[in-house]
């Protein structure tokens, strides 16, 4: 599988993203601008601070040359993985549901945190953000939930951010988009503590349509 | 509660600033928004 991983003016995550990327297939890094993803096959939007965040998080980054050929690629059922900013980016895009608000403490948090999977499996991932906290009317969370588009919930008392019913994470009704605040891409190498973060790319991976 | 923010800008149509609002300065699931002209001095 070939894999790109869009680079924003203000992206930081996404060297650790290429390098998780790279463990399962190839890896190469699309700058925001770029508006052809001839031979890539799987995207992943990383963390960070795109265009700096400053109007609203991801709010101009949808506007990207490089998103519209994302959306393209979501429509005809390619893997796309958003984390953390790469989340608010596809909210915003309409390529997910729902939007992200301050942490309903208004403190940025940074630590590793258990994720549960909709098998039950237990990850271990670090969260690092101060917009995380996931928000959608209660009829939305309601229809995610019977269509199981709630990807991973953080643990019973480690939700750090007021999330919604401890949603980490959703996917599209066709789950070939997935976005979630934590970051698998720094949990790949058993040097940082974890490699519950491939399971996540993997997954993201196989709910693609072969493109 | 989230503290929201002003914009003050020039607009050749301003039929078109609901537009502008609804698609990029906010966020309708999550933000209101009010618009008021305010005359060129």
């Amino acid at each position: 599988m070939r894999w790109g991983v869009l680079q924003f003016p203000g992206s930081c995550d996404e060297r650790d993203a290429l390098h998780a990327c790279s463990l399962l297939g190839e890896a190469r890094l699309v700058w925001h601008e770029e508006r052809d993803l001839a031979g890539i096959d799987a995207v992943v939007v990383p963390g960070g601070f795109s265009y700096g965040d400053y109007l609203r998080a991801g709010a101009i980054a949808r506007f990207s040359p490089a998103m519209e050929a994302v959306a393209e690629l979501a429509a005809d059922g390619g893997p796309v993985l958003g984390i953390c900013n790469g989340f608010q980016v596809l909210c915003e895009a309409g390529l997910l549901p729902g939007a992200l608000l301050l942490n309903e403490d208004l403190r940025f948090h940074c630590r590793q945190l258990d994720l549960l999977a909709e098998d039950g499996a237990t990850l271990s991932i670090p969260a690092k953000h101060g917009e995380g906290r996931y928000y959608a009317p209660d009829d939305v969370l309601d229809e995610l939930e019977a269509n199981g588009q709630v990807a991973y919930r953080y643990a019973p008392g480690q939700n750090p951010n007021g999330s919604a019913r401890d949603i980490a994470g959703v996917r599209n009704e066709a789950g070939n988009v997935v976005g979630l605040m934590p970051h698998p891409e720094h949990a790949v190498d058993p040097l940082t503590g974890s490699t519950d973060g491939l399971r996540v790319f993997k997954e993201i991976a196989a709910a693609g349509v072969p493109i | 509660m989230r503290v929201g923010r002003m914009v003050e800008l020039e607009a050749d149509d301003p039929e078109r600033l609901g537009e502008l609002c609804e698609k990029l300065l906010a966020n309708p699931l999550i933000e209101n928004y009010e618009i008021e002209p305010i005359d060129a001095a």
